[in-house]
């Protein structure tokens, strides 16, 4: 009696490790992403993301429609700041503890390269999420580790365009016409026209942020490193060196305000005081948020540099994309949810052109309804038409995981040159400090 | 502090002499004193082993890590490479200028004014003396982030202060107050400074209660003015205070980061950087290599201890040091 008691048990207890051990593969095939049919649709999920008015609202419609195909799923998606983000990433997966990390993080694109290397493993391959032919070619370059594996799923384009006052540009004497397929040069010489002419400014700058130097190098496809993302390109990079000076042009001509940080920056052209905006696609919404200015803003390609010969009108500048954490017990739950959402899902994209101004990397949607329809604000053009048309022909560079390193060293750089050093020695002197950046 | 060490070399002497006195109760006396000794170590293990825990293991394990290198997880050992790169990097330097530079003016100036401050505040024919107290030090019960972003939107190029001196029609054109490195540097040195005078300046006033009135009468008596009374009383009897605040001043301003951080992020062009911001940044900004921010930590350790030991031999008493 009693020695089958103890035995009866003992085999329960089998049967019942034989069923975890089947459970547990399960999950690993799904991890592995050849689970088909067999995706977990029910959880909670954990998203964070930045930016309430962007980012967070497109999570939430994501979310939203995820939960209405998938009733037992739950989506909860968390506001946090980047800065904090970045910093709870860091700390968890160099202490390996996974505990409170979410199921997906968005990520900004200069800086996935630094944890996709930094921290080999902890975010999932998710080549079976994202469909290489699908999205724009420089944006999966961005999330594409050194094996050849996406990373992630491609989520905003950061396309350039020149957004415009049409007002102080016909007061400076120019038409619309004369703002389509600019040099810098020329952009500088109507800069003087609108400063004397109006009163205001061409643009801003901010000595903390070298994006207007980004813009252009990237815009005749070089970057602060090579094709690599090891091999400093400081020294004899054409694009840069002529970047930089136009840069100190804008400044000398005295057609640049001096902003620090965001908030000055969109106050500056919220209160009408500069001509022009250079700067990424996702600044429409900010524009437009000063309705008192709607019908006098325009969009034209970004300036292409005039002696560069490779330069363009297109290139990128920030645009961020949804990674899934490798070590989330949720993971394969996790993919099904971008794969179902961001990775494919057309309608909630062109829906998100509307609410929030997202220009989508994926390529079909640029055909879709809202990116044909003409936007009041600019004077009904079909800005997102444009934008996406642009996003197209954005020349790939591989940034490295070396951005915001090399571009401390840059800023002092750049200031410097612009206070009168002499470009050569500054831009030799950029490169050993940024060698040694990356040797140590 | 000489009476206290007589009075307790007295009291071991007397202790001893109680021992010896006592010869027949040594062997009982062992035991217990050893028991008595036991329980000590018992009510001093908790704390020895949270210190050891949270403080010493840390402190090794980072020292250890400063001589690793390597992105993220991806640490190897590399000698002294840290230690020797901290020689050629520009921003590190540029970090330690800004880092003195705040130092060897705001310290002093701060120091003075609270000085100044408390002598004022102390008088006791002053009107409405709680209240300029309160005035003064209320600034130090502000968080540091919500000041630091006031500062920064009264001090913006278009900000409040730039408006009231056009609008007085002192300058033509606004201050630069964040975008040029000159006026960030003096910006973050006003900002601290209205931030800690007033906590230096409590430190003062309760040392002030302490120096007898009679001496100031005395003073009277003699003919001494404000300015020799100032001088030649409160300065010398306050000099332990003066001490103690220009230490705890210059540790603050060697680990200054969140008014930095959050009224110029360092800039323009790393003009405004500090030592603990450059290490946030190694660590959190670009591609994550502790390694070399722990290296950069122990130099700032070295630095501390160094100014400390310093400030102890110059403005100390020859006991102390």
């Amino acid at each position: 009696m009693k020695k089958s008691g103890w035995l009866r048990r003992l085999c329960a207890g089998l049967l019942c490790a034989s069923m975890a051990a089947c459970c547990s593969s399960c999950a690993d095939d799904d991890r592995g992403g050849t689970g088909n049919g067999s995706a977990p649709t029910s959880g909670t999920l954990t998203v964070w993301a930045w930016d309430d008015n962007f980012n967070v609202r497109a999570a939430r419609a994501a979310a939203d429609a995820y939960q209405r195909a998938n009733p037992d799923a739950t989506v909860q998606v968390v506001s946090m700041a980047q800065d904090d983000i970045v910093a709870k990433l860091n700390t968890a997966f160099s202490a390996g503890n996974y505990k409170g990390l979410p199921d997906i993080v968005l990520i900004e694109d200069y800086r996935i390269q630094s944890y996709l290397q930094s921290y080999p493993g902890e975010l999932a391959d998710l080549s079976d999420v994202t469909d290489p032919q699908a999205f724009m070619d420089y944006k999966l370059k961005v999330m594409t580790d050194t094996d050849g594996r996406i990373c992630g799923v491609p989520f905003d384009s950061g396309v350039c365009a020149l957004f415009y006052r049409t007002d102080y540009i016909e007061q400076a004497g120019y038409t619309r016409e004369d703002m389509n397929d600019l040099t810098w040069e020329k952009y500088i010489e109507i800069g003087r026209a609108v400063r004397e002419k109006t009163g205001h400014a061409m643009l801003t700058l901010d000595p903390n942020d070298l994006s207007q130097i980004r813009m252009m190098m990237q815009s005749a496809g070089a970057w602060y490193v090579g094709d690599d993302g090891q091999t400093v390109t400081i020294r004899d990079n054409t694009a840069l060196r002529e970047a930089i000076l136009l840069y100190k042009q804008m400044i000398d001509a005295g057609i640049a305000t001096q902003v620090s940080g965001w908030d000055p920056f969109v106050k500056a052209f919220q209160d009408g005081a500069v001509a022009t905006v250079p700067t990424g696609c996702w600044i429409a919404p900010s524009i437009s948020q000063a309705a008192d200015q709607s019908g006098k803003w325009a969009v034209a390609p970004l300036p292409r540099m005039g002696n560069v010969a490779d330069a363009t009108h297109y290139t990128n500048l920030g645009g961020c994309a949804w990674y899934v954490v490798a070590h989330s017990p949720n993971a394969a739950l996790a993919k099904d949810f971008l794969s179902k959402t961001f990775a494919s899902d057309g309608a909630l994209l062109n829906q998100l052109a509307a609410d929030i101004g997202l220009v989508s990397t994926l390529k079909s949607v640029s055909t879709m309804s809202n990116y044909s329809a003409g936007v009041e604000f600019y004077g009904g053009q079909a800005i997102f038409q444009d934008f996406a048309r642009w996003t197209e022909q954005i020349p790939p560079v591989n940034y490295g995981q070396f951005t915001y390193d090399i571009e401390e060293v840059m800023t002092g750089t750049v200031q410097s040159v612009v206070n009168g050093a002499d470009l050569d020695a500054a831009l030799d002197s950029a490169q050993t400090q940024a060698e040694a950046i990356i040797v140590g | 502090m000489q009476e206290e060490i007589d009075l307790s070399g007295k009291l071991k002497r007397n202790g001893g002499g109680r021992a010896a006195k006592t010869p027949g109760k040594t062997m009982r006396a062992g035991p217990l004193e050893r028991r008595l000794g036991m329980w000590g170590w018992g009510f001093t293990a908790l704390g020895t082993f949270l210190i050891l825990m949270f403080v010493f293991y840390p402190m090794v394990q980072a020292l250890i890590l400063s001589f690793q290198t390597g992105r993220g997880a991806n640490l190897r050992f590399a000698g002294t490479a840290n230690y020797a790169r901290i020689f050629t990097d520009d921003i590190l330097w540029k970090a330690l200028g800004n880092t003195f530079i705040y130092l060897i003016i705001q310290v002093p100036v701060m120091i003075l004014l609270a000085l100044v401050i408390s002598t004022l505040l102390n008088d006791r024919k002053l009107r409405f003396r709680g209240l300029f107290r309160v005035a003064i030090f209320l600034p130090c019960v502000t968080s540091l982030v919500s000041y630091s972003l006031i500062m920064k939107s009264i001090f913006s190029n278009d900000g409040l202060f730039n408006q009231i001196l056009m609008g007085l029609h002192l300058i033509d054109s606004p201050i630069l107050w964040t975008t040029d490195a000159f006026w960030a540097r003096a910006l973050i040195i006003l900002s601290i400074t209205w931030r800690w005078t007033g906590y230096n300046m409590i430190f003062y006033l309760s040392g002030l209660q302490n120096i007898d009135p009679s001496i100031y009468e005395a003073a009277d008596i003699d003919g001494a003015n404000a300015w020799h009374k100032f001088w030649h009383i409160t300065v010398p009897m306050l000099r332990p205070i003066i001490l103690f605040t220009t230490i705890t001043s210059t540790i603050g301003t060697l680990q200054l980061f969140d008014e930095v951080m959050n009224i110029t992020q360092g800039g323009p062009a790393n003009a405004t950087i500090t030592i603990s911001q450059y290490i946030y940044n190694l660590c959190f900004k670009y591609s994550p290599n502790f390694g070399y921010a722990a290296a950069v930590a122990f130099i700032v350790v070295l630095i501390i201890l160094a100014l400390s030991f310093l400030q102890l031999r110059i403005g100390g008493d020859r006991r102390d040091a």
